[in-house]
This record gives structure tokens, sequence and C-alpha cells, in this order.
């Protein structure tokens, strides 16, 4: 084969060279149209014009130092969050904090910091990130996509010059040398550029570690996506508290109603709950009834029936501790339990309340509960503690010493009169209003279940039935939960990608050799970032087999023509 | 390596903090203020929600069939004698029912997370004679709360005689929004 290649002038040569030079060390995955771009968000001003100023805006906006201070400030922004008590998980911390800081708290309610995830100030934050990784993102997918297309730079004039080259002679004629070079490099599934028509000399360009852009995209993406995912969230789920009686005229219905407490996502209506019922059947608590840890909780197990929509079958569940009960797209969680004792109250015109009345323990430990009997009708009311395992010190005291129901005790202070329930004000069912009534005389009354006090001057009776036992369930529904950690993963994929792939360039000229016999053919090669080390190795392999199929090609159709031919010299040097 | 010129990071920590304390101005300004939309809903007929069936056992154990009650407006009270809201509107409920129910409109309790002994000792009290449901376990509330959003109780709706949802009052009732909601619910389609 002979070179047809045109002779070109020594000006014009030395230009392409320059140029070429330039082209293959051109940042990868981008154009050379690109370059004047890849500063983004860079020192450039703006200019005097609106639409200047726009994107100007929009620049610093989409810089990757925008996008670390935003997320930065949202760190910063949700640390009042775990701080102070939240609206959202806790109000009744946060009307504590109102009572204790009368002062402070109307100013940080003013600055939403006592429901710092719905603020107007943190979803701005929330927005901004949201557009800058926007910004970054959709540019560099269409990035991403013109890289794939684009092919490799033209081969430098000087190969010798790149941070990795070797050169050797071979037999072959120049055009048979890149042949047998192209066919190796494609072997290794190298994206491969050959000369145009109108472009001069023997030569391939290789480029290889496409996937680190695809690793990088899919990270930004997964992060748009996680951000969608707790938008999502945010959106569309809702929080719930409910508390259940045990017992099968105690079941709940998960309406808004119903709810003791309710926190909707923005875009959540009373209609969109999941339209579940369910019965606590049995609830136990196992506790520790010996040795240094006597009283501490063991188990919890809350045996539940449960109906996913109105009509559909029964189904039973265990809900225990981090074990939740998920029915139609909710996760149902046991969160507390207490006792209930049931109490009939008889007032002058006869019955006049009968129910397993909910305690709140004021002791975790010994489960010693506070709750109140409303019993508007016969115009009583008392106030109660619960003792589950009653014990009367030597001092007089009585007091609860184990947690479990062993020796269950209540203590009531009965009050008559108007319970102020006639009227528009709601109140608390665990409060009784005594302001419109009057203490019935004597000292706390004591009960064991069965009993009754009979009450004086004809007011009735109260009679302690028995103990029930009730659990405090959270009902959360995240549709955000299960995109976000796909999405987390992706990311995490998507890093380690554009961690391990190198972007790679392999370039091969072959020139005529000396006196018009055979040719010498230079290989040369870069990448962007070699922090892992590695590339040095891959070239020389590939080098060497490059070098080999030309020696073979040599060996079977060249040897004829010149037996003495030398053999290629595969050592490699590194260029500045 | 970021190579970030000082003037660049001052005019970036600037609009941050500009837009930061926009947002907050926004916060304190809007905190607060609440909806100023009434507590009544009512549906035009045509875009009438269909009223639940249901079955149910009311609180003295009477079998009810709310399918019976198609052909008349019904003005159900979602109710539970631990409300003081739901006490203190009873009166105006029992005068509605003694004034409308002679002209065919049917009054029904919905009496929710309650028992049957508290309940029944109240509408003695009261002296309310209509009928309400034993729904301890709110599964007739919850069949009302699909077809519409009750979000709190007491919760009365008026349902036209087609057995469709005319509307409803969250909250108390007075007694021009039942007579308002009643007349509504007379024009059918």
């Amino acid at each position: 084969m002979t070179d047809v290649h045109a002779p070109t002038s020594k000006v014009e040569s030395k230009t392409e060279a320059a140029d070429l030079e330039g082209e293959a060390t051109r940042a990868f995955g981008t154009g050379p149209a690109e370059l004047a771009e890849s500063g983004s968000g860079g020192t450039t001003g703006p200019s005097g014009t609106g639409a200047g100023w726009g994107r100007w805006a929009w620049r610093q906006l989409t810089s990757m130092r925008t996008a670390l201070i935003l997320l930065f400030l949202l760190a910063l922004g949700s640390v009042p969050g775990s701080i102070l008590p939240q609206e959202g998980a806790d109000p009744a911390s946060v009307t504590q904090y109102f009572t204790s800081h009368p002062t402070l708290a109307p100013w940080l309610n003013r600055l939403g910091l006592f429901n710092v995830f719905a603020a107007p100030w943190f979803a701005a934050i929330y927005l901004l990130l949201f557009a800058s990784l926007i910004g970054c993102v959709v540019p560099r997918t269409f990035k991403l996509v013109g890289s794939a297309r684009t092919p490799p730079p033209r081969a430098p004039r000087n190969l010798a010059r790149l941070p990795q080259s070797v050169s050797y002679p071979s037999a072959l004629t120049p055009g048979a040398a890149v042949d047998a070079a192209a066919s190796v490099l494609g072997g290794q599934r190298f994206r491969l550029r050959r000369p145009a028509a109108g472009d001069s000399g023997q030569w391939v360009a290789a480029e290889k570690g496409y996937l680190r852009e695809v690793g990088n995209l899919l990270f930004h993406l997964s992060l748009l996506g996680v951000l969608v995912s707790i938008a999502l969230g945010g959106l569309f789920g809702y929080k719930a508290d409910q508390l259940v009686v045990q017992g099968p005229a105690n079941g709940f219905s998960d309406t808004a109603a119903a709810l003791n407490e309710f926190h909707p996502g923005r875009l959540v209506t009373e209609s969109d709950l999941a339209p579940f019922s369910l019965t606590l059947d049995n609830f136990t608590a196992s506790y520790v009834d010996s040795g240094q840890n006597i009283g501490q909780p063991a188990a919890f197990n809350a045996n539940v029936t449960y109906h996913a929509s109105p009509g559909s079958p029964a189904k039973n569940y265990d809900i225990q501790v981090n074990h939740p009960l998920s029915v139609d797209s909710v996760k149902v969680y046991l969160i507390g339990h207490g006792y209930a004792p049931v109490f009939t109250v008889t007032g002058p015109d006869g019955a006049a309340y009968n129910e397993a009345t909910p305690f709140i323990p004021a002791n975790s430990n010994t489960m010693l509960s506070d709750g109140v009997v409303k019993a508007p009708s016969a115009s009583l009311g008392f106030i109660g503690v619960f003792l589950p395992t009653a014990y009367l010190t030597t001092d007089g005291t009585l007091e609860s010493i184990f947690p479990a129901a062993n020796n269950p005790m209540v203590s009531l202070i009965g009050y008559s009169g108007n319970l102020g329930m006639n009227s528009d004000v709601p109140q608390s069912v665990y409060q009784l209003d005594t302001s419109q009534m009057t203490k019935i005389s004597g000292s706390p009354h004591l009960m064991a279940p069965g009993q009754t006090w009979k009450l004086p001057g004809k007011l009735g009776s109260i009679t302690y039935v028995g103990t029930e036992q009730w659990v405090s369930l959270e009902i959360t529904h995240d549709p955000g939960q299960i995109p976000a950690l796909v999405c987390g993963m992706l990311a995490l994929a998507g890093l380690l990608l554009s961690f391990f792939v190198r972007r790679r360039r392999v370039f091969v000229r072959a020139e005529p050799g000396p006196g018009g016999v055979g040719s010498i053919v230079t290989v040369g090669g870069l990448t962007r970032t070699d922090a892992s080390g590695g590339f040095e190795d891959e070239f020389a392999t590939l080098a060497a087999d490059i070098a080999d199929v030309s020696a073979v090609d040599s060996a079977a159709d060249v040897s004829a023509a010149d037996p003495n031919q030398p053999e290629p010299n595969n050592q490699s040097e590194t260029g500045a | 390596m970021f190579k970030v010129k000082r003037r660049t990071v001052v005019t970036t920590g600037a609009g941050a903090f500009v837009l930061l304390v926009a947002a907050l101005v926004v916060t304190v300004v809007t905190q607060g203020k609440g909806d100023a939309a009434g507590n009544m809903l009512t549906y035009p007929a045509g875009q009438r929600p269909a009223a639940p069936e249901f079955t149910a056992t009311s609180l003295t154990g009477t079998p009810i069939n709310f399918a019976s009650y198609r052909g008349k407006i019904v003005v159900l009270n979602v109710w539970g004698s631990w409300c003081p809201p739901c006490r203190n509107e009873s009166q105006t409920l029992k005068y509605l029912d003694e004034q409308y129910g002679p002209e065919g409109v049917a009054f029904l309790g919905d009496d929710v997370q309650d028992t049957p002994t508290n309940a029944l000792s109240f509408l003695h009290g009261a002296d309310i004679t209509y009928p309400s449901v034993n729904d301890s376990n709110e599964a007739v509330l919850q069949r009302l709360s699909l077809a519409v959003p009750i979000s709190a109780t007491p919760t009365t709706l008026v349902i036209d005689k087609t057995g469709h949802i005319a509307g409803m009052i969250l909250g108390a009732v007075t007694y021009p929004q039942v007579t308002t909601l009643i007349q509504d619910a007379g024009v059918t389609q």
C-alpha cells in the first residue's frame, strides 16, 4: 500500500498539529464547541440587559457551590427541628414550651421553628436546591447524549508528547498497521474514529469509559429522585395516632373524625385515608420479674383483627414493637400502651356510665396512671389514679411497685355538679373541669375490682368492674419511602461507577518506514483521572497487543520483503 | 479543585441571604391567618355524592337498614355523648326533628366512640327520641367519610330523597344552617 496523503505546507502542518494536540486533550465528554461553556457558573459577570442578569442568576443558581451552600442550609435548617419540640410530632411539648418560655416561644413560632419542615423558609431552601439540581442535571443529560454521539477526537500529530506513548517499526504498510491496531482496539470495545476523506495521514483514535458519565448522570438523577420522593411523602403522606382499647366494642376505623391525632400531607384529604378498621383482641406486656432489671419490659404483643376495607374478610396480626401491621399501603406501629379500668356509674336516674376508661401512664416504670371518669348525665365526675400493683408503704403512701396488673387498685376523688359539657367548647377526655363542681367529702376512695363506692347524699354509686388494656397506634403512610430507598441505592451505584470507571483515549498513528518500507507505528494514550492508577499497565498491555498483531501480520506477509525486520520497541515513555 | 472568586462567593451568599429573609418575611406575615370559609358545605343537585348503604344496630338494639330511608330527606348527625359541642347542639336538632318530622324529614344519629349506656343516658336526659346508630367502632362513620370529607365530631349530613348528600355542617349546627340544607335537599334532579 502506498501512502497517498497530499503533502502540506510547513505552516499548515504546524497549525494542524497544534490544533490536533489541543483537541486530543479536550475535556472528556464534551465536544469542541462546548469548551467555552464548561465554565458554567463561572466568574463572568452579567451583561447589562435583563436577559443577561437572568442568565447570570440562573448560572449562579445551578452552579455546584450554590447547590452545596443550599445543601448545607438544608442541614442547618433541620437543626431547630430536632432541638425544639415540633407540632407535628409532639404538640403537647410545644404547649409546654409556650408555658415555660412565654416571651421567646411566640417569636420562635413566628419564625415557624415549631413546625420547621412545613415552614416557607424551609420550603424556599428545598425548592432552590431542587431548582439548582434540575438546572445542573438537565443540561448534563443533553451533554451526555451529545458526548455519547461524539466520536473520539482526531489523533494528534505528535503522539510522543502524550503521557503514555510507544513507538515501534512494523513491516506493514501504514494503512495495514493502523487497520490491525483498529481491530485490536475495536475488540477491546473502544469507540473508534478513522481519518475522514479530507484528513491527512493514517491514524485511528479510540475512546473508552463512557460509563463514567452514565454513573455521574445516574447519581445526579437519583439525587433528584430522592428529592421528588421526599416531596411525594410530604404531599401525599400522612401520620396519625390512635388509642384503641381492648375488646370488640372498642374497635377503630381509620377515619379523620375518629383519629386522636391526624397530620395529613398538603394534598391529603379526609377521603384519602386507607379505609381499614381493626379491633384489639388481646394485648400482653411481659416484664422482667426478677433480678436487677425487674419491671423492665420484655415484650409487647398486640393481637388485632383487621379488615383492609369495609366488607373485606377479617385477618389477624400480632403487632409488636418495630413489627408493624402493613395494610392498604399504610403501616400501623405499636407505640404505647396502658390500662383502661372499666367503671359503671349509676346516678339518681339510673345507669349513666359504663365504659373502659383509658388512664394515661404518669410513671412508665410502675405504670401508675392518671385518668378521669365523666358521667355528665348523673352530674358526677371522678379524678382517679390507677395502680397496677398497688402497695401500701409503711408510711401509709400508696404506690405501684410493678408495671403488670398483679394487684390492680384505683383511687378516686369524686365531684358532683356541672361538668361543663353542655357548651360549644370541646374538652379533653382526660381532664375534668371541676370549676362548677363540688368535691364529694372524704379522702380518696381506694377500690379493688368488683367493689362499689356508694356516694353520700343519694348522689349514686360507682363500681370498678375490672381492667382492660389499651394500645397507642401510629398510622403512617409515606408513598415516598420506597422510591427514596431505590433512588438512594441508584445514587450510590452511580457514584461508584463514576469513581471506578476512567475515561481514556488511545491513538495510533503510522508513518511510512525508512525508505518507504514498512511503517513506524506510534501508540499514544491519556486518561483524565487516574487516581487509583492502572492506566499505565492497561496502556502497556494494549500497546503490546497492537505490536503483536502487527508483528504476526508482518511475519505472515512482509517477511519476504524484509527478512531482517527488527523487534518492536515496546518501551513506554512517559511524556510531559 | 474549584477556583472561586471572592466576589462570586459574596454575591451567591448575599443572594441566598436575601431569599431567606424574603421567605422569613412571608412566614411571619402569613402566620396565624386562618381559613375564613364557613363550616357548611353544599353540593348542588346533580353533583351530590351518593350516601353509602349500611346496615347497623341502634343504641337500643333495633336493626337499622339505611336503604329503608330512601324517599325521605334524612338529617344524619354524627355525635358522641363525650363531646360537649354534640351535647350542646342536641336541643337544636330536637327542635328541628319536632318541626320537620311531621313533614317527612327523618332524623338519625350516628353515635361514635361511645357506649350505649353513656349515650342512652344522655338521650334520655335530653328527651331526644329519634334513633341513633350504635357506631362505637366508627364503621358507619368510615363509610360516610369515604363519600364526603368528615373531619370532626359533630358533623351533620343532609341527604336528599334519592340518597345523595345535599350538604353537611362540620361542627355544631345552627338552626338556619339545617333548614337551608333541608330546603336544598328538597330540590332534586
